[in-house]
């Protein structure tokens, strides 16, 4: 790592990382605070509608009793599942880890960057180092947005920090497996829109695989190649264990595509003309 | 100090650089001039460690310029050919920043640069001009005072006055024992700062010298003006002189060999004005470019 790379890297990120973080802030505590207050005609519209249904079934990864109106756990959960959620995390995630080589080739600027004396790894490890920091800030955020929309609510009864903080765990795993991809897809590329537009593509069909796989049997099988087929807050909240397993195969996708995409921008040519 | 051998590097069918070795030794102020395309870049981007090579090599200080290529730039001050400068940068926080990356503290030589220069370093690099931008490229490049410069293009943009500016402080280093690799296509200015010369053509070095051996080499150029333009039209040239241009009582054209056999063969022929001179660079460079065929 590089004390001068890492100080650029903070200057450039630093503006994403603020705008997402007080979205999510924002997004969390008003999820916290709406869903638990209005849960009894909340549950009653959802049960309503098949389409709502299945989607949320699909974003908890659980089934849901017909006719059942839906627990505080999964109301909880579903603030840590909800789409805009995830499209703020993904977001930052795409944003940041295509910066480097895709953002800096793509806007001619890693000329000046690898002219000075630094290694391609030296600079892939300073920026990875300032994508994880910016990443537990993004985490900081939305638990700071739920813990406050949650302390609004009048007796309701909310998971207790520990099972936040794990839920919050699994999301960063989840973080860290798209930020991997968008770090190999930024590494084979040399435009940063190019590199947003594959992992976003990606991004979204395991979206779409996720949801098909609750009525469609062909998607079902595929399922396990979708990263939110491993991201199930509500088992979190619920029983307060920490996810390994799925944890595990989150973190162990993202170092793997993140070590591949070190090794291809370290033996790549980098051409800005 | 920069030795490139047998150096070839294609990007696919496109060519890049064909069979290029040269030398630069330490201390000298060393031209790459080629036209746009030639494959200045690619030679410099190889000897940053951008691109690997395809065949050959290149190696500075002795270290292997793809493989140790962060050790290379220990002691290089760069400038690209196309300067690009993150936007939000102002010059004081570029050498901030900088400083950062080599470990070295830049505020005061690069104080020094931009007074020198007429820098102002609290602009951000959005708002800047183009020369603006380029003094600021160059201020980066030159405040480490690394061993070795490497300058791709580097007066692009700059206005005549600070054109000589730069020159003058080349120079100053060249006389400190800094080496300069300058690459341009602007032939005055290499031919006014360098003393050694290497001419890129087609992805192909086809000239390697000194300038004054290379003007040698290039024999003279001949200016003859006849008292009328019928003998300009009537006679006949000798085969040592080549002509380039004709134009009613005047012509202009190469020397090939001493200057002795054109003075015997024009005594008593009726011309009124005759200039023998080395040639510059731009009519060397146009000289190579012609005899290889190039479409310069």
């Amino acid at each position: 790592m590089n004390r001068g790379l890492v100080l650029k890297a903070v200057r450039e990120v630093w503006p994403v990382t603020l705008g997402l973080g007080l979205a999510l802030l924002a997004i969390e505590a008003v999820l916290a605070y709406v869903l638990p207050t209005f849960q009894q005609q909340f549950s009653q519209q959802i049960m309503q509608l098949q389409f709502a249904q299945t989607l949320i079934k699909a974003l908890l990864g659980t089934d849901m009793g017909k006719g059942e109106p839906m627990g505080p756990e999964m109301i909880t959960a579903i603030a840590w599942v909800h789409p805009v959620v995830l499209a703020l995390v993904w977001a930052h995630a795409i944003v940041v880890c295509t910066r480097v080589p895709a953002g800096e080739v793509d806007r001619g600027t890693i000329d000046v960057l690898l002219g000075l004396p630094v290694s391609r790894w030296e600079l892939f490890l300073s920026d990875t180092a300032v994508w994880l920091a910016s990443g537990a800030v993004l985490m900081g955020a939305a638990l700071a947005g739920n813990l406050y929309g949650a302390s609004r609510v009048t007796g309701s009864s909310t998971p207790g920090l520990g099972r936040l903080v794990i839920a919050l765990a699994d999301l960063f795993c989840l973080y860290l497996a798209v930020g991997g991809l968008a770090w190999l897809m930024s590494a084979l590329s040399d435009r940063k829109g190019r590199a947003m537009a594959a992992v976003f593509i990606l991004v979204v069909g395991s979206f779409l695989l996720n949801y098909l796989a609750q009525f469609w049997r062909p998607a079902e099988r595929l399922a396990f190649l979708g990263v939110l087929n491993y991201y199930r807050p509500l088992f979190v909240l619920r029983d307060g264990a920490w996810p390994l397993r799925d944890m595990a195969v989150l973190g162990g996708v993202g170092a793997a595509l993140w070590l591949a995409a070190g090794i291809v921008f370290a033996r790549r040519d980098l051409c800005t003309v | 100090m920069i030795v490139v051998q047998s150096l070839t590097r294609r990007y696919g069918r496109r060519r890049g650089i064909e069979d290029v070795s040269f030398s630069v030794p330490e201390g000298s102020l060393f031209g790459f001039l080629g036209p746009n395309g030639a494959g200045k870049t690619t030679t410099i981007r190889v000897m940053l460690g951008f691109l690997r090579p395809s065949a050959g090599g290149a190696t500075i200080f002795g270290h292997d310029c793809w493989r140790r290529s962060r050790r290379v730039k220990t002691e290089v001050g760069y400038v690209p050919g196309d300067l690009r400068l993150p936007p939000w940068f102002t010059g004081a926080g570029a050498l901030r920043i900088v400083g950062a990356v080599r470990g070295q503290d830049l505020t005061r030589p690069g104080r020094d640069l931009a007074e020198q220069f007429g820098m102002d370093m609290r602009v951000k690099v959005r708002n800047m001009s183009r020369g603006m931008r380029q003094k600021l490229g160059l201020i980066i490049a030159l405040a480490p005072r690394a061993r070795l410069l490497i300058l791709d293009e580097p007066t692009t943009g700059l206005d005549p006055l600070m054109q000589e500016q730069f020159r003058r402080h080349l120079k100053a280093l060249s006389g400190a024992g800094h080496t300069i690799f300058f690459s341009s296509h602007t032939l005055g200015e290499v031919e006014v700062l360098c003393d050694r010369v290497a001419i890129v053509r087609d992805g192909r070095l086809v000239a390697d010298d000194t300038l004054e051996a290379l003007r040698r080499q290039a024999g003279h150029e001949v200016m003859i003006r006849w008292k009328d333009a019928g003998a300009g039209a009537t006679v006949q040239p000798p085969a040592f002189l080549s002509l380039r241009q004709r134009d009613g009582a005047t012509w202009h054209g190469a020397l090939d060999g001493p200057v002795g056999p054109l003075a015997d063969w024009l005594a008593g022929k009726p011309i009124e004005d005759l200039a023998v001179g080395r040639p510059d660079l731009e009519s060397l460079f146009r000289r190579y470019y012609q005899q290889k065929g190039g479409d310069g």
